[in-house]
């Protein structure tokens, strides 16, 4: 009967699960227990079963031809055969017991090297497959990289064309500004001439518009000494200024002079508006005169002698007199 | 294919295996090549399940048929069937080499079947199989299948795993303890099927 402990350890070491001290303690004990060397072999066999929950797999037929290959080449270990023997005859068998029993122990540490020279030849066949799958994954970054390379060269020319074209197209368009501004100034030199004719002809308008408010007056005259003498007086009531102009009026004595005024009906008395100065060679006069209070409108000019330099009101006589 | 493999029993199996070995101990490659065919297909099938690659499980089953061969003159029946024998041999190595190349392995983990470069069958039968192996595996799978469903889990992880006992109980977050005692009555109750049925 085998106690639950040691059917637990025997069913760990029939999976190969049992490490360290633990498989020690155990092998050793199995060592000296044959039922439990049965035990453990019955359920290594039960263990071994469960190779057939493995999903149904084919190996290749090079498999079979690649083993047949390698054993060819090698020989079978030597079955160990043994025979009774005679007691006496014991000795000799013993002493040849030891020495192949010592001959064995030589061929585990030749197995058991070579086992571990198999296992580095596997784990150079692992690092050459390793080896390889690390190239090929260079070889592919490598090709990848390439394809990168090649494309952001095909964009860098494709990219470059299209600049020279923008460049092209941009100095195209400059010429178009260059072209536009030149035709934007003469527009506005044509313009400053036009608004310059407008304001010339708002300006023609305008003294055309005063002109209908100008008052003009002919001054006949009032003396004896001089009846043919006349005069015309033009009054811009904008400006308040006007022009007199005075033919055939006899001269003034030195102690006297002419002056003009002008009759706003809003004043009580006639408004000043300077001396006429007649120049002795022609008898003539041409005066721009002015003024001395505002005037709102002009009922009559008249032009009167005073004494030398003028009066703020008229005091001598009228000599000529619009109507 | 061998024809007799189609009508023997499992006792006459096992016997015939051990009689190919020491055809093998003698030298006789002819045997060599018989006793390929009886195992060749479960054992590599155990090392693609475990190493999941193709070539690696090939390199396994190589070297597995190499030591047969070599140690053929060392199996003692009384130790157990000949197809244990190399079904520990082959699940051995290829742990080992799980172990030694466990990142590697890993990667592959994520492949699919078909970039393995074989076909999984769903139920993991073989057609293809001798029709003894066959009832044997199938005799296995149904007597696997009355296990309640963790003693399956902690079977299927202990054995094609690579698992230490540890990581077993990490993996199917369970405490360590609980996780030996499925596996202690799961592969108990299995040997006791099997042994009833056989």
């Amino acid at each position: 009967m085998i106690e639950d402990r040691n059917d637990e350890l025997a069913t760990l070491h029939a999976l190969g699960l049992l490490e360290g001290d633990e498989l020690a303690r155990f092998e050793k004990a199995l060592a000296g227990d044959p039922a439990l060397r049965k035990h453990v072999e019955e359920l290594r066999t039960a263990a071994a079963s469960l190779a057939h929950l493995a999903p149904a797999a084919h190996p290749p037929q090079a498999l079979k031809d690649r083993i047949l290959a390698t054993v060819g080449r090698k020989r079978p270990a030597e079955p160990v055969r043994g025979r009774v023997l005679p007691f006496p005859n014991l000795i000799p068998w013993a002493v040849a017991a030891c020495l192949a029993v010592s001959a064995l122990w030589s061929g585990r540490l030749y197995l058991g090297q070579r086992s571990e020279n198999a296992l580095i030849r596997e784990q150079q066949k692992l690092a050459d497959l390793e080896l390889r799958g690390v190239r090929d994954r260079m070889e592919a970054v490598q090709i990848v990289r390439q394809r990168e390379l090649d494309d952001a060269e095909r964009r860098l020319t494709d990219a470059g064309r299209r600049n020279s074209d923008s460049l092209r197209e941009m100095a195209g368009l400059q010429k178009q500004v260059a072209e536009a501004r030149l035709k934007f100034a003469d527009a506005c030199v044509r313009a400053d001439d036009a608004e310059q004719q407008i304001a010339q002809l708002a300006h023609k308008l305008k003294d055309e518009g005063d002109l209908a408010q100008f008052k003009i007056a002919t001054l006949a005259s009032m003396l004896g000494n001089s009846p043919q003498a006349v005069a015309v007086a033009v009054w811009n009531p904008m400006k308040q200024q006007g022009m007199l102009k005075v033919s055939k009026l006899a001269m003034p004595a030195s102690d006297k002079d002419y002056e003009l005024w002008a009759i706003d009906p809003q004043y009580a008395s006639p408004v000043c508006c300077g001396l006429v100065s007649m120049d002795p060679s022609t008898g003539e006069a041409h005066v721009i005169f002015t003024a001395h209070r505002p005037i709102n409108g002009v009922a009559k000019f008249a032009i009167s002698l005073e004494n030398k330099g003028g009066m703020p009101e008229p005091h001598g006589p009228i000599v000529m007199l619009s109507e | 294919m061998t024809p007799a493999g189609e009508t023997q029993s499992p006792e006459e199996r096992g016997a015939e295996d051990a009689r190919l070995l020491r055809r093998i101990a003698g030298g006789e490659q002819a045997a060599m090549a018989e006793l390929y065919e009886r195992f060749s297909r479960p054992l590599y099938s155990t090392a693609l399940h475990i190493l999941k690659d193709a070539s690696e499980a090939q390199d396994i089953v190589h070297d597995v048929f190499v030591a047969l061969w070599e140690k053929a003159s060392v199996f003692a029946v009384e130790r157990g069937s000949a197809f244990s024998w190399a079904v520990t041999l082959t699940r051995n190595r290829s742990i080992d080499r799980l172990r030694s190349r466990r990142r590697r392995s890993e990667l592959l983990e994520q492949s699919t079947p078909s970039d393995l470069g074989y076909i999984e069958t769903a139920s993991g039968a073989d057609p293809d199989d001798p029709v003894a192996q066959r009832e044997h595996a199938r005799l296995v799978r149904e007597a696997v299948a009355k296990l309640p469903r963790e003693q399956q889990d902690a079977l299927q992880l202990a054995f094609f795993g690579g698992l230490t006992q540890q990581e077993i109980a990490q993996r199917l977050s369970e405490p360590l303890g609980t996780v030996k005692a499925r596996i202690r009555r799961g592969l108990g109750k299995l040997r006791e099927i099997l042994s009833d049925r056989v």
